[in-house]
């Protein structure tokens, strides 16, 4: 029963009204949640205890009063205080029955919204099931960002999970290695090599395939190793993160040691790295606020500039040290951040790094003790675990301003068989509180560790959690049409689902019959998106060879796309017609290489412009980073095209195709067979509105110069038409608000059959384009004969047969057309003297003039 | 003939007349007859007889032709221009034939004022026969037409060298009728600016952006204009031309500069002794002959008749709003009343809100019966067309100013000529400026070449009404200059080329070259036109046309 109101009440939600302005909705949930906090507590206490509570300033006034008199004890001692006790005592229970039934109703309604309304209300969730790790014999979970692996160790034995594509089913591989602690456990970038670090003094290599093994050990007996990272610099190959600096190493399997390159000497405290940003950040000082930072990059190594993290003093002499998971480094749109926690002053400040500078950008505030940062498809996800709420930005412009409200991880797809938890997973199939039950489902749980980018590791259940954006919902809960847009329209990830949000957000916009101008911004947010993305798939023409042998296997789609190019529209951007083809190919299986090289490209020039100009000043850091990162950054966003099409076991195939798509970017094509053209069938009436929401498309359109397809002029012909609203036609067609093309031309001619201006219009436009035969047969069929001959001559038009004219004129009666045009094809056909055609009208010529002279 | 003493009233040479074939029909009610008569100090005995010619030619034609009686009668010393502007309501100009040269006429263009007063008059206060059906004793009507019509007819500056409109036609104390010297214009056309395709795409934006700001359930329109130009119009053809003819005259920034000095808030009363006071000192007696035909309370009445033609009465607010007091104020208050039209398309009453920056004048026309509230209401769309427009208007403003040629833009260096897009009722010609550089004699010619092609017109309108003839006049007056004529399927063109060559090759390779460069027309003329028969006929009009046939 509470399932199907709560499944119901969801529904509603999505489909029903969803731009219900976020505050209210926050509200109501915050509230929902107070109350069966408060109403547990009512039911298992006793009334009297409650009048209690309730009474207590009154009770304790009393007691103060007698306390105070005694032992003189007199009649009507204290009779004020008496009296405001009693008063207070019987309101309380007055009200207690009322108060009852309110709370009995408000209950039956709270449950279904707390049971599963809420459960709905998320922006982000988790999908069932996790990848389980589960290994006899574990000895802890470690994940290897560099390589995307999540490893158990056990006593001989490594098992590795890849997580990219994340695939809850992928089987384990294993590796041997050596009985021993384990510290920390890598794997080298080609996964030949295991590194293990055995204690703060050793590491222990094991090579894969053959099995042998070697060890490196740090020398002095002052310095410790704190940790160690594969890379992919051409310099070294292994960097060991110590006490005293960096050592960069070079791994020589053949000699079976390591070779020292390069020493940073520097005082470590703690260190941060992550393979995605090529980035080391080392904590130094009292505080460990003083960071020096490196970047591995293929590129070469970059050194940043020493920086000081802002810590805010609880008071005048504290002094807060930073802890390593205070900090933590986030890429974001290509751009690396370092956020760090300041516990004192409850904000998250990002600082974002450049080649030259670290420039701090502003702060986020928390609301919580813990906090864990993930990135999923650039969006920063802020999860404020005390709060179990997690805010969403979408750090691209300066605004600062959260996307949404708090709103908690959802726990998605629990299945209802599950054995652990069939009692109340049965009942509520989308809900975390429901989720109480299972151990495994606990959100937010202690032992979740959050790993780079948008992993969750709940360790004490050996789970891989992927963290998943439902844009649907973020769609859902603001009425910011354009912002709305703009945020979708920057999904990577599920470019497909943020596509069709974004038509389906453009249609009822106009359907709704908004101000002109706020759809024209929405309008203009998608074709600037559009524009862009022509713009940067432009780069994949210069590399096209480099290109396929990257991406080897996986470019199923590429003849696909090739067709598609070819069936296309004339170009006019010649080298972008393929992308605008991949974007055109909704449910086809795209060319995921063609994504893969897009990056590639942008890498390859921005690694030329930090090669040949290496001390411009402010270059993006990033630039480098993603250049020396383009093999991950394949398989990264291999993975995420994967990843959510994999997750769910009952995602249909088509679907699975679906989220293949590159972009979200709508093409003017697109935008006319899944906007305009639905949008006219719904609308009625007067169509204003839609011409000068179509005038807005094209006004933006023609700002970017994009080339907009004939059929939404042909719309437009046909709206303005239909209205008869002639004049504002002509004048579309003269100024070329409406370009010339014979589709259009035709339409033209076709609504002219109401009014003879519009189809001197259309027959006008035939001539400019140069299309003779078409011409020449519209004025044979509106009776121009002989302009049409005249045409016909001046631009030697020879398909439109002779017959046609001399009939026509035959038609006529009159004797004058038909000798002209017999003498025209006379003249100037070859041959036609020879033809019956002409000898029959000689002859009907003659005796038409014999019987005019009789 | 007896017009001969229609001259004797002492007023240049033209009467004009209006007066409704319904009424007046028993003996001596006679007078009932006239709506207006100019010059009203004409005895009636005189007017009566006017009227009662072209009452008789109209009568005795229509048995012939009884859809449309007599369009002109050429007297001995008269021409008799008529024109029905509503059923059974007739509008007569009499024009006198002078051995001044220039009193020589074009019919056409004649008529086209009448037709111009009319639409006007018809856009301000409705049809002449509604009001005569609402007060039948015709006091009403009387006390607007008079006024109107002299407003129309009395001009106090000079005419600018774009003016490019035929009204206006008292200059000094002269009425100047359009003359051979104005046959490179068109009166009863629009002017357009050529605007590339981005500017456009900006402009229909715009024009979309306040239709939909003002946020009436009807639908609103909207006219832009670039200087004396037109941009962009949502109005039907009829309604473009009459609002395009008044906005050219009254609220364009020249049109409002050339009036600043002399408007005064002392005059904002509006007296009848002002009406067109300054150069008709007989006034005054006209306007008691007229209250004598009128039994209404005649005071009263004239004190409500709006005169939209008065100069200088319109001047821009500080919001960039143009405003007027020709239609009154609010009651207890200084805020002017907002103008009104009627649309003749529709039907429909609309609020006119004028909106100026530089030389971008935007006119939304909202439907009285979409703003509840009156004044209170059309201040509120103002206020949310400066909210939703201000910043298009600017970017347009910018756009069009970066692309506008100045004055002579459209002028093409060696032609002298006019295009007329009778389908979209558009024309463009040579900067006047430029016109008067010619030779008399190539304007007389001119003059007498469309006149041909006029006729040519109407009989081919007559012969089959959706086939356009294509036809190609070309002749040489006597100074030697080209005169031509083309006309096909829509399309006008008229040119004087006085220093062409000698041969009629010459002219025609220079026609062509025009055609490819003018582009209102442009490449579908050079086409179009291209090898059409041209006949020849030097120093003087052959007026029969030859069909283009014969050549083939």
């Amino acid at each position: 029963m509470t399932v199907s109101v709560g499944q119901d009440e969801h529904r509603r939600r999505f489909q029903g009204a969803p731009h219900l302005p976020q505050p209210i909705r926050l509200i109501a949930r915050s509230f929902n949640h107070f109350r069966i906090v408060e109403m547990k507590e009512r039911n298992t206490n006793s009334t009297l205890r409650r009048i209690l509570v309730n009474c207590a300033a009154q009770a304790k006034e009393y007691g103060g009063c007698v306390a105070a008199k005694v032992p003189e004890i007199e009649r009507d001692m204290c009779l004020k205080e008496f009296l405001a006790l009693k008063n207070c005592m019987q309101n309380t229970r007055k009200g207690e029955g009322f108060e009852l039934g309110m709370s009995s109703k408000a209950s039956s309604s709270q449950l279904s919204v707390s049971s599963s309304g809420s459960g709905g209300l998320s922006h982000v969730y988790i999908q069932h099931p996790p990848l389980r790790s589960n290994v006899l014999g574990s000895r802890g979970l470690f994940y290897d960002d560099g390589n995307k692996l999540l490893i158990s160790p056990t006593s001989d034995q490594v098992f590795s999970w890849k997580t990219a594509p994340f695939d809850p089913h992928v089987a384990p591989t294993s590796d041997s290695i050596s009985e021993g602690p384990v510290l920390s456990i890598r794997y080298s970038l080609d996964a030949k090599i295991i590194a293990v670090q055995r204690s703060s003094k050793e590491i222990q290599f094991f090579h894969s395939e053959t099995g042998q093994n070697f060890g490196y050990k740090c020398k002095p007996e002052s310095e410790s190793m704190l940790g160690f990272f594969w890379t992919d610099c051409p310099l070294c190959d292994f960097v060991l993160v110590k006490t005293s600096g960096l050592d960069f190493l070079a791994c020589d399997v053949e000699s079976k040691s390591l070779q020292l390159v390069e020493t940073k000497k520097l005082n470590v405290s703690w260190y941060v790295y992550t393979h995605e940003s090529r980035l080391v950040l080392l904590a130094s000082g009292m505080q460990c606020k003083t960071f020096s930072g490196f970047q591995l990059s293929s590129a070469g190594i970059v050194r940043l500039p020493k920086f000081e993290m802002v810590m805010a003093k609880s008071e005048a002499n504290s002094k807060p040290v930073l802890a390593v998971e205070d900090v933590c480094i986030a890429t974001i749109y290509g751009r690396i951040y370092c956020l760090q926690i300041d516990r004192v002053a409850m904000l998250l400040h990002s600082y974002r790094f450049y080649r030259d500078a670290v420039v701090q950008q502003g702060s986020l505030p928390i609301y919580s003790s813990k906090i864990a940062v993930s990135v999923v498809d650039n969006v920063l996800l802020i999860h404020q675990v005390d709060a179990k709420v997690v805010i969403l930005y979408d750090i691209f412009a300066d605004s600062r301003a959260p996307i949404s409200a708090p709103l908690p991880l959802l726990f998605r797809g629990f299945p209802r068989s599950n054995t652990s938890s069939s009692r109340s997973t049965a009942k509520v199939s989308e809900s975390p509180e429901a989720n109480i039950t299972d151990s495994e489902a606990i959100i937010y749980g202690d032992d979740w560790t959050f790993l780079v980018p948008d992993l969750i590791c709940d360790v004490s259940n050996k789970l891989l959690w992927k963290i998943h954006l439902d844009l649907e919902a973020i769609s859902a809960s603001s009425s910011e049409v354009p912002s709305v847009l703009e945020f979708l329209q920057r999904r990577k990830l599920e470019a497909s689902k943020a596509k069709q949000l974004c038509l389906a957000i453009t249609r009822n916009v106009i359907l709704e019959r908004r101000p002109v101008l706020t759809v024209a911004k929405a309008i203009d947010v998608l074709v600037m998106s559009y524009s862009q993305s022509l713009k940067t798939g432009s780069y994949l023409k210069g590399i096209k060879a480099e290109k396929t042998s990257h991406s080897g296997g996986t470019q199923i789609g590429i003849p696909r796309s090739g067709a598609h190019a070819s069936t296309g529209e004339v170009g006019v951007h010649g080298t972008s017609t393929k992308h605008q083809s991949s974007a055109l190919g909704d449910n086809e299986s795209l060319n995921r290489s063609l994504h893969f090289s897009t990056s590639d490209s942008e890498d390859n020039t921005q690694v030329k412009s930090l090669n040949t100009n290496p001390k411009v000043n402010m270059e993006k850091l990033s630039g480098g980073a993603e250049s020396s990162s383009t093999e991950v950054h394949t398989s990264s966003s291999q993975s995420e095209h994967l990843g959510p099409s994999n997750s769910p076991l009952n995602v249909s195939v088509s679907e699975r195709q679906e989220s293949q798509l590159t972009s979200p970017a709508i093409s003017p094509d697109e935008m006319y067979s899944f906007v305009f053209a639905p949008v006219q069938e719904e609308i009625v009436g007067d169509p204003s509105y839609l011409v000068a929401i179509i005038v807005e498309f094209l006004r933006s359109a023609s700002s970017e110069k994009i080339k907009v397809q004939p059929n939404i002029y042909v719309l437009t012909i046909q709206l303005l038409a239909h209205n008869e609203r002639y004049a504002e036609l002509s004048l579309f067609i003269i100024n070329k608000v409406l370009e010339p093309s014979k589709e259009v031309a035709m339409q033209l001619l076709e609504s002219g059959r109401q009014n003879s201006h519009v189809r001197k219009l259309g027959l006008d436009m035939l001539r400019q384009l140069s299309l003779h035969h078409d011409y020449m047969l519209q004025l044979v069929q509106d009776g121009y004969y002989l302009e049409a001959l005249r045409y016909a001559r001046k631009h030697k038009v020879v398909t439109v047969r002779p017959s046609l004219f001399l009939e026509a004129a035959l038609a006529s009666t009159d004797s004058q057309l038909l000798a002209a045009v017999l003498r025209f094809f006379s003249d100037f056909t070859p041959g036609f003297k020879n033809t019956s055609d002409c000898h029959t009208y000689y002859r009907i010529l003659n005796e038409m003039n014999s019987g005019v002279a009789v | 003939m007896g017009l001969t003493s229609a001259n004797s009233g002492g007023s240049e040479g033209m009467q004009l007349c209006i007066f409704d074939l319904r009424r007046g029909q028993q003996e001596g009610q006679e007078l009932d007859k006239i709506l207006f008569f100019f010059p009203a100090d004409l005895p009636f005995s005189n007017q009566l007889s006017v009227i009662g010619l072209s009452e008789g030619l109209i009568t005795f034609t229509r048995i012939f032709s009884p859809e449309a009686a007599c369009e002109v009668i050429e007297a001995e010393r008269h021409s008799h221009v008529f024109y029905e502007a509503e059923p059974d309501i007739w509008m007569v100009m009499v024009v006198e034939k002078s051995k001044e040269a220039e009193a020589i006429w074009r019919v056409g263009a004649l008529r086209a004022v009448l037709k111009e007063i009319h639409s006007l008059f018809m856009m301000f206060h409705g049809s002449v026969r509604e009001m005569l059906e609402k007060e039948p004793s015709g006091g009403q009507i009387r006390a607007h037409l008079y006024p109107f019509v002299m407003d129309y007819l009395s001009a106090c500056q000079n005419r600018s060298p774009l003016d490019y409109c035929c009204w206006d036609f008292l200059v000094g104390k002269k009425i100047q009728l359009p003359s051979f010297r104005d046959c490179l214009k068109e009166c009863g056309t629009v002017q357009m600016l050529t605007v590339g395709r981005e500017a456009a795409i900006e402009v229909q934006s715009l024009a979309r952006v306040l239709e939909s700001g003002a946020g009436a359930t009807t639908p609103c329109y909207s006219l832009i204009l670039f200087q004396d130009l037109l941009v962009s119009t949502t109005l039907s053809p009829d309604d473009t031309i009459n609002l395009f003819a008044y906005a050219v005259q009254r609220l364009t920034p020249r049109a409002l500069s050339s009036g600043v000095s002399s408007w005064s808030y002392l005059r904002r009363g509006n007296t009848p002794d002002l009406v067109a006071g300054l150069t008709f000192a007989t006034v005054s007696v006209s306007e008691q002959l007229h209250h004598l035909h009128a039994p209404s309370p005649s005071q009263d009445n004239s004190n409500h008749v709006k005169r939209p033609l008065q100069h200088n009465r319109w001047s821009k607010e500080k919001d960039g709003f143009l405003v007027t007091d020709i239609w009154g104020r609010e009651m207890g208050s200084l805020i002017p009343a907002t103008p009104t039209i009627w649309l003749r398309q529709t039907g429909e009453r609309m609020y006119l809100c004028a909106y100026q920056y530089k030389s971008l004048t935007l006119i939304l026309l909202v439907p009285l019966s979409s703003i509840l509230n009156g004044e209170q209401g059309v201040s509120l769309v103002k206020k949310q067309v400066l909210e939703n427009a201000s910043l298009k208007t600017l970017k347009v403003e910018e756009k069009l100013s970066k692309g506008w040629g100045g004055e002579n833009a459209y002028h093409v260096s060696g032609y002298r000529y006019l295009l007329i897009d009778d389908d979209r009722n558009v024309s463009r010609a040579s900067p006047p400026v430029k016109v008067t550089t010619l030779a008399k004699e190539s304007l007389l010619a001119m003059s007498k070449l469309r006149e041909e092609v006029d006729l040519e017109k109407s009989r081919a309108k007559w012969d089959s009404a959706d086939h356009d003839k294509d036809l190609e006049i070309c002749i040489r007056a006597k100074n030697n200059a080209w005169v031509v004529a083309r006309t096909t399927r829509g399309k006008e063109l008229y040119m004087v080329l006085e220093k062409a060559d000698e041969t009629l090759l010459y002219a025609s390779d220079a026609i062509e070259r025009f055609s490819n460069r003018v582009p209102l027309l442009a490449s579908s003329r050079a086409v179009a036109l291209g090898g059409l028969p041209i006949r020849v006929i030097v120093n003087e009009i052959l007026s029969r046309q030859i069909p283009s046939i014969a050549i083939m």
